[in-house]
Parts: C-alpha cells; structure tokens; sequence
C-alpha cells in the first residue's frame, strides 16, 4: 500500500512545480460560478421554481457538479497508456514491481487530492465573495453516501479510461470508443443540465448507467435532493466497478502479448 | 563455476505487419483488403549466461538485440521457444520477478522529468520496498560513486544527457538488482561521459557481482567491458564466445583519415594497406591491418598532416567478416 500512497505524492509535488499554474487554477474556478450565476439567472428571471430547483439550489447543484467533474480527470489516462503502446513506451510501466491499474489509480489519487485541496479552498472563498445562498444538505449519511459514490464513480471513470487504453494492444485506434464515451459522459453525469430536468422514464433509464453515479446523484445528494437513492446508488455504482474489473483482468490477460513495444 | 541465470532455448519471435501499396489508392484499397506480413525479429536463439557475467549483446540496426532483451525482461511475450530468467517466465509479469532486475533504455526514462532525483528515488525506493537504512546505504553508495552529490535536488529536465544517464542507472540498480540489461546506455553521450559511464558499470558487476547485459553500437564499449560476447544479425546468433577473440579474428582492419594541409598526390607508402579512397583532395581514407597500422601512422607523419582520425572498423563489418568465415557459434 505504501507504493501506491508514494505514487500518489509523486504525482501531487508535480502539481505544485508550478506556481502560476497553481494561482491560475484557483483563479479560474470563478468562472463557473460567473456562469452558473448568469445562465440560472437568466432561466430563473421570470419564475421562482424549475423543477424542483429554485435559483439557488440551481446554482449550488451546478457548483457541486462542477467542481466534482473538474476531479474527474482520469480522461487523460486513456491516451497516455494508448500513446504509450503505439510508440513503445508502455514497457516504462510494466518493469517496475507494481499492479499497472493500480499505478493509474494512486497517480489520479494524487492530482485528485491536489485539485480538492486547492479547488475546494477557491470555491470556498467565491461562495462567501459572491455571497451565494449556499444549499447543502445536513444528513451525516447523505452525506457520506455521497462521498462514497463520488470515490467510486471516480474509480469507475479510472477503471473505464484504463480499459479504454489497454484497448490499444488490440486496436489500432481508440478514438472511437473515446468520442462514444466522452459524448456519453457529457450528457449522462448531467454536468451540463440537471438529468431531474428530463422525463421521468429517461432518468429511470439513466440511473441504470455508471455515469449517473459520477456527479450527478453526488452533486443531487449534497444539495439535498434524491436521498432516497443513496444507498441503492453505492450498490449499482459498485456493481458497474466489479463488472469492469472483471473484463478489465480479462482483456488484460487475453491481450497483453500482442504488446510489441516497438517505436522510440 | 556459477549457476546459469538465463536459460533460452530456440527462442523466436515473430511480427506481423500491416503492408500497404504506396498512395491515396493504396490506402482506400486497404479499407477493404489488409495485407499482412511476417516478419522473424529473433530466430530460435538459444543462450545460457551465468551469474556476474558482463555480456555483449551487438549487431546492425534491426538485428534483433532489442526484442531479445524485452523478451528478457518479459516487456514481450516469445512466439515460440523456451525461457527462463532467474527461475521466472519473464512475460507472467511477477512482481518477484521485477525486483530482481533492472532495467535501462538508453532511449526510455525511468526519472520525472518536473520532478528530482531524489524525488524519484523516494518513490522507486517505495516501489520496491527497499527498506530505509538499504536505501540510504545504496544511494550514498551511488551517489559518491557516480560523483552527482551536487545534483540530486535539481530539476531532472534541467540535468545534461551524461548526468541523466547517470541518475537513470542510479534509479535502476537502487534495489541491488542480480541482472542489469542496457539498451544503449552510452547513446548520444559525449566520449568523457561514455568513459564515465563505462567507469562506473565495470565497478558494478566488480564490486556487487551484477550481472550485466549490454547491447550497443559502440565497439569501444563492448570490447571495455565485455568479457563474452554475442553477435546477432537478422534474428540469428552468428557468434557467442570471448569478446578478444571476436575482435582478434574479425576485426581486422583500422580506419584510417588523414586530413592534410596541402593537395598530396604523390604518397608512396611502404607499409601495406588493405584499401585507400580520397574524400576530398585534401583527406584520404586508408583501410590498414590492425597489426600495420603504427608502421602506417609512424609513414603518414613524415607528410605532416592536419588531423588523423583513427578508427575501429564497425559492427557491420565484422558481421559481413563473420558471414564470410562461415560463422562460428561457441555457445
């Protein structure tokens, strides 16, 4: 376990190389809530209610949901190991004494802990800057349910990134299974509109997929509604994140010796 | 006599690749029919090294040094054939196995380029569990012997080619390996550097007994370090014995450049020489047996040339002279 918690750090210190990137960062968490203000504001101009939303549930549901998409990072995983295969330098991972999954998770770990530390103190100060009506739940268990959700929907979106970069050992390309699924991700973790704002039937649907797990049911449970989902949401996410292990061990095992490592 | 470490029998392995006619014809003709083929990169090789061997594994761009190693090291998986590597079957990727060997690519980092090295050795000491007082002990031991005290906290991509060379060593023998494979250690590195780097590999297998496999270009390297030697060209080992004998029999002949001040036309030399071109009117090529080649040096210098180059003659060579001989296999 040690390994895996250095990797981690490692890839934390190289987050913080970089002073300006770091201001920058934190600055530019402002214009998230600058849009959400404006957006919302707008559609809530002549009524109180969307849905179930007011303005400000609105607005405090889009923050949430923003900031947990901005920790999903693993998105960069799928081509880093894909490029890694093409050229040949994959083999970087696979001599060093350490589960190459496992590895991918403690590096997003760790650039996952760096934007919480410093996103989370932003977002803080803008909130009290723009003097936002901050809704959030007080329900312990929502509230850990929705912590638990989110770390498994962050392992979810690892896993699936991973298993869309090993796919280079069998394919020559994967960016059409990178387009299906950021296209899917976009519309399915409802980081652009709320999925409560769709027909019931829709949403029913949706709950069935990993991606509703991902921010939207978090960001839904932090501001107080859908609790009745919490625990039935830790079960199906799980589910989805064993599932994917499985044809993740099963790929791996199948395909590894097509791995020619040739290139630089 | 020590235990045999690599045992590899008949190993082989074979490619397949994508063939396409040249063109925007050839290329929408591929969308329907693909076209394949084989291509043998390592054919039935069959080696035994022993414990505290240092190697050479040498031959032409392509000859298959590479893919040997990788296949070592389990980075790939053999076609067909045996292998056993410190009682593993490299390509089932056992992390037991990954502790007992290093490796180190010449073309390939180990090291965090934002980060430093000594950054990187915090990680690769958890990586492979070395246990604190082992790690200080074996950095120190490095440190001092690779002379980079100074550098340890500085930014890697900030370090020369010859320092992150040194560092990508130091990183890879940190866990005390029992076998070190080089691809290409000395590639791109200045003469002073390669020394250095030499320097420090022959105290290693000395002073730890690691086993070292070697490929590289540089005839100077092999014939530094290696004691045994294997020629590979086209997959196939056309030789495996001492690494003396190899150059005493094939390599014959000396590359001499003479760059002179003035148009020498007239250069009657005594000494026997195997070929002599002109590069330009001012620089001639001589190709000299090894054995004349101070008679002829001791000639050229009564002309008081501009510069001489000498140098050895190229792997290339010596593999068309091995060919040539019939090839020998000691192994």
């Amino acid at each position: 376990m040690h390994k895996y918690w250095e990797i981690s750090k490692t890839y934390m210190k190289t987050q913080l190389v970089y002073r300006l990137d770091i201001i920058f960062n934190m600055l530019f968490t402002v214009t998230k809530i600058l849009f959400a203000y404006l957006l919302w504001g707008m559609v809530f101009k002549n009524k109180d209610m969307a849905g179930m939303f007011t303005f400000h549930s609105m607005v405090s549901y889009y923050i949430i949901s923003s900031f947990l998409s901005q920790l999903e990072m693993s998105s960069g995983i799928s081509n880093e190991i894909y490029w890694r295969i093409r050229n040949g330098t994959f083999s970087k991972y696979m001599v060093i004494p350490a589960g190459i999954e496992k590895y991918f998770l403690a590096m997003e770990f760790g650039v996952v802990l760096f934007y919480i530390l410093f996103d989370f103190i932003a977002a803080l100060i803008w909130v009290f800057i723009f003097q936002i009506d901050f809704i959030f739940t007080n329900n312990l268990v929502v509230i850990a349910c929705a912590v638990v959700i989110t770390l498994l929907g962050l392992l979810f979106m690892v896993q699936l990134n991973y298993l869309l970069g090993i796919m280079g050992l069998k394919y020559q390309g994967i960016q059409t299974f990178l387009m299906v699924k950021d296209n899917l991700v976009m519309l399915v973790t409802g980081g652009i509109v709320p999925l409560a704002l769709f027909p019931d039937a829709v949403v029913d649907i949706l709950s069935l997929m990993p991606f509703y797990y991902i921010t939207y049911l978090p960001a839904m449970l932090f501001t107080g509604f859908c609790q009745d989902e919490a625990v039935s949401g830790i079960f199906i996410i799980l589910c989805w994140c064993i599932v994917l292990q499985v044809v993740i061990n099963i790929f791996w095992k199948k395909n590894v010796k097509n791995y020619e490592g040739v290139g630089i | 006599m020590s235990e045999n470490i690599i045992k590899i029998e008949d190993l082989t392995k074979k490619y397949r690749r994508f063939k396409k006619k040249e063109g925007i014809k050839g290329s929408i003709a591929s969308l329907w029919k693909r076209e394949y083929e084989e291509k043998t990169a390592v054919n039935q090789v069959s080696l035994s090294v022993r414990q505290g061997e240092f190697i050479g594994l040498v031959g032409p761009n392509g000859a298959g040094k590479t893919t040997l190693i990788k296949m070592m090291t389990g980075i790939i998986a053999p076609s067909s054939g045996r292998i056993d590597v410190l009682g593993y079957y490299p390509n089932d990727l056992k992390n037991s196995f990954k502790k007992k060997y290093a490796i180190v690519m010449g073309q390939k980092s180990q090291l965090f380029f934002e980060l430093t090295v000594n950054d990187t050795l915090r990680l690769f000491k958890e990586i492979y569990e070395i246990p604190e007082e082992k790690f200080l002990e074996s950095r120190d031991y490095f440190v001092q012997l690779f002379g980079v005290a100074d550098i340890m906290d500085v930014q890697v991509r900030t370090l020369s080619l010859g320092e992150r060379m040194k560092m990508e060593l130091l990183t890879a023998l940190l866990h005390n390996p029992e076998i070190l494979f080089l691809d290409e250690p000395t590639i791109g590195l200045d003469a002073v550097a390669a020394k250095q780097i030499r320097k420090f590999l022959k105290e290693i297998n000395r002073q730890r007994g690691t086993t070292i496999i070697l490929t590289s270009h540089y005839m100077e390297d092999i014939k530094a370090l290696c004691e045994r030697t294997v020629v590979i060209n086209h997959g196939m080992k056309i030789f495996d014995g001492r690494t003396s004998e190899l150059f005493e029999k094939y390599q014959k002949n000396k590359r001499i450049s003479v760059t002179f001040h003035n148009i020498e036309d007239n250069i009657n030399l005594q000494t026997e020489i195997t070929g002599v071109s002109n590069e330009n009117p001012y620089k001639k090529v001589y190709e000299v047996a090894r054995e004349n080649s101070k008679a002829l040096l001791a000639e050229i210098m009564e002309f008081n040339p501009d510069d001489i180059i000498i140098e050895e003659e190229e792997i290339g060579v010596i593999v068309e002279r091995i060919y040539q001989e019939g090839g020998i296999c000691n192994a």
